[in-house]
């Protein structure tokens, strides 16, 4: 049965534009939102490959020209880039954000817009959770490259803080792109590990926002939409990359999941997974892989009602029918762990930490820092450090 | 129950909860061990609601201090309401699941707010009755020493 919270918020105000010629009406919405010249964020392999003059080009036919394209854009935005890109966006007199790329990307555009729209000089000031005030109107749009982070439709931005070495979490409704935008012609490039990866990732989001303490029949039915859209559609788009049905619809899975898990947050999988990242330098959506069946099972106990009523969409009617109730959770993570399973024949990528040159020795600096993730807090099991060295000694 | 009388239970649950934290500081390991991390001069404020009454704690020589005003603090928890605020103080609702409802907004560093939760759970497992700390909580923290010699440390001060 759909859980109803006594009390839950839900925001998801970005305009979708999704499928053939989206990237053709951008230029038409940026207007309308106020913006003649924006400045394109994205990065130098984007450009190599002729995604950004796709989009420039797109831009010129609703006759958008914007006021500069920026694409040395790391592959851990920092605050430091940040603070870097807003001098050129005062410089060359930008009215609005185009940002064309994954997560990064997407969130070093985050991180200026909200610089630009509170006025400041440095994002460090704006560090937190729903402080921000709405701030100096500044349009933005999101076209992600990758179907995984979801970034276009949360509110929240990881940058880094290159002087301390930490991630700094941003959460603020009003750094929700105005437009999100999923056009296959920026994600047939992708490689199979990036759209194994990505894809996986996006399944633990929308498992976690199933399941975590800020659940809520929206979310939920989000969550319910990507898992289905990424059961019957990642094998086809790593089997054939080039099938548009099967890409767009693991783009707009990636979207939807970003909705759910922005409103009813991530929990233990990427608290732990932010951490391996951090301390280990194993790609994120790696991380979820691995983690996501370890951390299902600690979390069985206490999610077990969810599990259950996601074997249903996890698999088909038919497993989940002729399952006893009393498996269907068990049966939920089996499912998922066969799933990935059959990804990794199609794509290289690993299932264990040792495989990603994880070393034992690193476990203790993980859990130190997975204990300070605030995905840990809405969890539905409470977790010391104790839990998360078990989870990842299971993991190795 | 009107508002100003949910603000003066809140402050008086407040006050309490720092006294508490104060005394833990120096007498449960974990609570030191949490305490350590933050560095000296590390102040926090905590709002009971957008335009409630604010206490403000700074640790100072390793100790954590009542200020009466500060500017720039470095992690402020703010309630957006005072009956979100009166839900938490009052054991109906455990200050994790205030955080994942966005019942607070927080300006600073999500780092610090997962070492001050932990804090107050360990806290909260003295002060209140296990059988409110079961609800709120999702694990109740073990005790290093009994609730009643924190409550006199607390209100007696020894």
């Amino acid at each position: 049965m759909m859980y109803v919270p006594s009390y839950f918020e839900f925001v998801n105000s970005a305009k979708l534009l999704s499928g053939d010629y989206a990237l053709e009406n951008i230029a038409s919405e940026m207007n309308l939102l106020g913006s003649v010249r924006p400045i394109i964020l994205s990065d130098a392999t984007l450009e190599k490959i002729g995604s950004v003059k796709l989009l420039t080009d797109a831009l010129a036919k609703g006759g958008m020209r914007p006021s500069s394209v920026y694409t040395d854009i790391p592959l851990d935005s920092s605050i430091e880039k940040v603070n870097e890109i807003a001098v050129i966006y005062r410089e060359r007199n930008a009215d609005g954000i185009i940002a064309l790329g994954g997560g990064s990307v997407i969130d070093t555009a985050k991180g200026l817009r909200m610089l630009i729209s509170q006025g400041g000089r440095d994002i460090m000031r704006y560090v937190g959770s729903e402080m921000l005030n709405k701030g100096q109107n500044v349009p933005f749009a999101a076209i992600p490259t990758t179907s995984g982070t979801g970034s276009e439709a949360t509110g929240v931005a990881v940058i880094k803080d290159g002087e301390r070495k930490v991630k700094l979490e941003f959460i603020s409704s009003f750094l929700l792109p105005d437009i999100a935008v999923l056009d296959v012609r920026v994600l047939e490039s992708m490689p199979p590990r990036i759209t194994a990866l990505t894809g996986l990732d996006a399944l633990t989001h929308a498992i976690e926002a199933y399941s975590c303490l800020q659940k809520n029949p929206i979310s939920q039915c989000y969550a319910i939409s990507a898992i289905k859209l990424i059961m019957a559609n990642l094998e086809q788009a790593l089997r054939k990359p080039k099938d548009k049905k099967a890409r767009i619809s693991m783009a707009i899975a990636s979207y939807i999941a970003g909705a759910a898990f922005s409103n009813s947050m991530v929990g233990i999988v990427h608290a732990i997974g932010h951490s391996v990242g951090g301390v280990c330098s194993v790609a994120h959506g790696e991380a979820m892989t691995i983690l996501l069946p370890v951390c299902m099972r600690y979390n069985r106990d206490y999610a077990k009602e969810d599990y259950s009523e996601l074997l249903l969409y996890l698999s088909s009617p038919d497993v989940y029918a002729s399952t006893d109730a009393a498996a269907r959770a068990d049966k939920a993570i089996a499912v998922v762990e066969d799933f990935i399973a059959k990804i990794k024949e199609s794509a290289p990528i690993a299932t264990r930490l040792s495989e990603r040159g994880v070393m034992k020795s690193d476990f203790e600096e993980i859990a130190i820092r997975a204990m300070n993730d605030g995905a840990l807090i809405v969890n539905p099991r409470n977790a010391d450090k104790d839990d998360i060295l078990k989870i990842l000694d299971e993991a190795f | 129950m009107k508002a100003f009388l949910k603000t003066t239970v809140c402050s008086v649950v407040l006050h309490v909860l720092y006294r508490a934290l104060k005394v833990l500081v120096r007498k449960d390991s974990r609570i030191r061990h949490e305490f350590s991390s933050f560095k000296d001069g590390f102040t926090i404020r905590i709002t009971l609601s957008t335009e409630g009454p604010s206490v403000v704690m700074r640790k100072e020589a390793g100790r954590l201090s009542w200020i009466k005003e500060a500017e720039g603090e470095d992690l402020e928890l703010k309630f957006k309401s005072i009956d979100s605020a009166f839900l938490v103080f009052t054991g109906m609702m455990g200050i994790s699941r205030a955080y994942a409802e966005h019942r607070i907004t927080v300006k600073g560093d999500i780092a610090d707010v997962m070492t001050l939760v932990r804090m107050i759970d360990i806290a909260e497992a003295y002060l209140f009755p296990r059988i409110m700390s079961k609800r709120v909580l999702r694990a109740v923290p073990s005790k290093e020493r009994s609730s009643l010699s924190v409550y006199r440390m607390v209100l007696l001060g020894f």
